[in-house]
């Protein structure tokens, strides 16, 4: 017991018994029942199959005796392959026996079957050469046969320094129907495996120049290699080494002298666990071919198909690729659409004159002066618009060197302190709107008594100047000027902030056609304003005002989608919904009269775009679209 | 009739060994392991055990040794069976208590002519 090698003898002999005690066994108690005359075929098979099973006996003892102390791997070859011959026998006889039908009942068959399963244990048994025994193939060599063909194209490397291992092993596989290359060293191990892939290593622990746990810890450290299964070979009774591979990611271990059965178990579920990692591998590269793909339509760089060969998979992934694929298609029409008609509202601009220049000319009632230096930082370089609330100038930030807007806000609006802060949190809202339909809003400041704020400049022109330039738009133009007003609002309302004053004035259209919204959280001031004065509603012109604001009512984004409503009214038609002498009238007409359809006043006006108006106009809120959003989704897919 | 026990772990010796001492008109009870062998052996009365040495949960040995320490069974002729035809296995065997031994292969008729020599009203 305390001497290893003579154990592996002992084991070995006691494996190779086990199975012939079975089939003496049975093939005498079967003799001992049959009936019949003893020149029966069936006592005659029996008779054949006990000779062979005494020869397979005599083999065994003549080669693991006793004595010996331990078996080469050579000696175990060889006596594996003599101990062939008479469980070929064996196994020929039985099955002859059993094609022909001959002998008792069931019983009777069922203990031929199980002595020729013994046979079977006894050794691997030699692959049929082609044509043999096709008449009666068994479920195993059907499997055996199954395994072979999926093991064609398996790449092994063998890794050991004793040649006769290696000869061994290679011997073996290549009758398993896998391709063997050979190492005979740590280092010659690491040059094949990166010279070629390979499906499987088999690893020798012990070896002279770089040993297994090096060439182990090298293949799992490297990217390319770290997936192949490497299966270490040991001496049975090395334990310890074979745990400290395993820590080190061997899939699996050997023991010395090898056993072909398990060699074969252990090669084919090794190589069958690669297989379905490398199917996962594929599976998860296809993933990221679709992940990639959404990064690509978020740049903009995708183009429809591009996920041509997975979208042909008839799993769910290939579902997956064939719904992005239809769904980039749709976006991509609608922006094809937004595209079109944006170049067409580019036109219209260049048509009003270009990029609207006659916006920097005289405007008066500015308190700065061109030339003149504001807050210590900004230099005044134009008066670009005047209003209710004050003067909007164009002017160049000298610390950052970049064009700014700065619109000064009249000392009346800004004269009572508690109004200033509500205003200050107003522009903190604003300001976290960051979308490219908006202006963005950079500061608010007082310098010498002038509260102030800065915002982003835009070279362009307002839809005001456009519509008086050009009189009316056409349809074209006028959406794309209402779907990235929506947008803005959507944006800007997820944020809950309320614009309140939406009109054309307000809306900055660069050369490009990129519509930009300005004066975000600007409009409270004045609302503040009319209240504290009482002064009666009226602050600039209700045109464009809903009726919830008109009333000095609570109001949400809805109140921005009637605006935006009257904004597209005007732009299709030239008119505004609701025109009157004076506001007086012009109020009782906008909260009691229905306006005329924009389909009526134009007839180019498409029926559902004017459908879509006159829902904008509804005097509750609760009758017109329900979200920004969803004014922009219903823009953006009009025809 | 002559009861015999025989504890073998493995399916088809257990089969095999049964059907034909059967057949040589023995009652032969089984048992599977090592622990089963020697709760029967003390329970029923059998004139005889077969007893495979390498069992699971307790092994051949430690089986007979047990039989061999209670009262009922101290009596009870064992063979011992061995797969391992290892010089010594005879010697350990009857110095565990065992009455006679034999090696797997089977041979029945030199099995039987053991069996034959140990059951009582033999000469």
């Amino acid at each position: 017991m305390t001497d290893p090698s003579l154990m592996t003898v002992s084991g070995l002999r006691h494996d190779l018994r086990t199975p012939v005690n079975h089939i003496v066994g049975y093939a005498e108690m079967l003799l001992e029942e049959l009936d019949g005359p003893p020149d029966a075929a069936p006592r005659r098979a029996l008779q054949e199959t006990l000779d062979a099973a005494r020869d397979v006996l005599s083999i065994i003892d003549r080669d693991l005796s006793s004595a010996r102390t331990g078996v080469s791997p050579r000696d175990l070859a060889g006596l594996y392959d003599s101990l062939r011959e008479p469980q070929g026998r064996i196994l020929r006889t039985l099955r002859d026996l059993l094609a022909s039908g001959a002998g008792g009942g069931d019983g009777f068959r069922e203990d031929i079957e199980r002595i020729v399963r013994a046979a079977e244990r006894l050794v691997e048994p030699e692959p049929p050469t082609r044509g043999d025994e096709a008449d009666a193939p068994s479920p195993r060599a059907a499997t055996a046969a199954g395994e072979a063909r999926e093991a064609a194209q398996a790449a092994i490397l063998v890794v050991d320094d004793v040649e006769d291992n290696r000869e061994l092993l290679r011997r073996r596989l290549e009758r398993q129907g896998y391709r063997v290359e050979q190492a005979e060293g740590g280092r010659a191990a690491i040059a094949a495996v990166t010279r070629q892939p390979f499906d499987l290593v088999l690893l020798d622990v012990m070896m002279p120049d770089v040993d297994g746990y090096e060439v182990l810890e090298q293949l799992k450290s490297a990217p390319a290699t770290r997936d192949i299964p490497v299966i270490m070979i040991s001496a049975l009774d090395d334990m310890a080494s074979v745990v400290r591979c395993i820590e080190r990611g061997a899939e699996d271990y050997l023991p010395k002298p090898f056993d072909p059965t398990l060699l074969r178990a252990r090669v084919s579920a090794c190589l069958e666990k690669k297989r379905l990692r490398d199917q996962e591998k594929e599976y998860l590269a296809q993933v990221r071919r679709v992940i990639d793909a959404a990064r690509a339509v978020e740049a903009g760089a995708y183009r429809p198909g591009g996920l041509a060969g997975l979208a042909e998979r008839d799993d769910e992934l290939g579902r997956l690729a064939r719904v992005f694929d239809g769904m980039v298609l749709g976006v991509r029409a609608r922006e094809e659409r937004l595209r079109d008609r944006v170049r067409d509202l580019r036109a219209e601009i260049e048509a009003a004159g270009g990029s609207g220049k006659q916006n920097g000319t005289v405007i008066d009632g500015g308190n700065l002066q061109p030339g003149e230096r504001f807050a210590e930082r900004y230099e005044v370089r134009a008066v670009i618009g005047a209003g209710g609330m004050g003067s909007v100038y164009r002017a160049r930030d000298c610390e950052l060197d970049e064009e700014v807007a700065i619109k000064t806000l009249r000392r009346e609006l800004v004269a009572d302190e508690t109004l200033i802060e509500r205003f200050k949190q107003e522009i903190r809202l604003a300001r976290k709107i960051s979308h490219r339909n908006v202006v963005r809003t950079h500061d608010l400041g007082v310098w010498s008594g002038v509260h102030y704020l800065t915002m982003e400049y835009v070279e362009g022109m307002t839809v005001r100047d456009l519509i008086d330039s050009r009189g009316q738009l056409g349809v074209s133009a006028s959406l794309a000027i209402g779907t990235q007003l929506a947008e803005a609002l959507a944006v800007a309302h997820e944020q809950g902030v309320v614009h309140r004053d939406i009109k054309p004035q307000n809306l900055l259209l660069d050369a490009d056609g990129v519509l930009k919204v300005m004066d975000f959280g600007v409009a409270r001031l004045a609302e503040y304003q009319s209240t504290l004065t009482e002064a009666g509603l009226v602050v600039g012109t209700p045109a464009y005002m809903s009726p919830e604001q008109l009333l000095g009512e609570s109001l949400d984004g809805r109140s921005d989608l009637y605006s935006a409503g009257v904004v597209l009214y005007e732009c299709l038609t030239g008119c505004l919904p609701f025109e009157a002498s004076s506001p007086v009238s012009l109020i009782a007409k906008l909260l009691n009269e229905q306006p005329r359809s924009p389909i009526d006043v134009n007839v180019d006006v498409p029926p559902a775009l004017s459908g879509l108006i006159v829902e904008l106009l509804a005097k509750k809120p609760g009758d017109r679209p329900a979200s920004a959003q969803e004014l922009a989704k219903r823009l953006r897919e009009m025809e | 009739m002559a009861k015999i026990l025989l504890v073998e772990d493995n399916e088809m010796n257990r089969d095999m060994l049964s059907r034909r001492l059967a057949r040589k008109g023995y009652e032969v009870a089984i048992a599977v392991d090592g622990r089963e062998g020697v709760e029967k052996a003390k329970a029923g009365a059998y004139d005889l055990v077969l007893m495979d040495m390498s069992l699971p949960e307790i092994d051949g040995w430690e089986a007979t040794r047990q039989l061999r320490a209670a009262a009922e069974t101290s009596a009870l002729p064992i063979i011992a069976l061995t797969a391992h035809a290892m010089s010594g296995d005879r010697e350990r065997a009857l110095e565990a208590g065992c009455n006679d031994y034999d090696t797997k292969p089977i041979e029945l008729d030199r099995l039987l002519s053991k069996i034959k020599a140990l059951l009582p009203g033999a000469a």
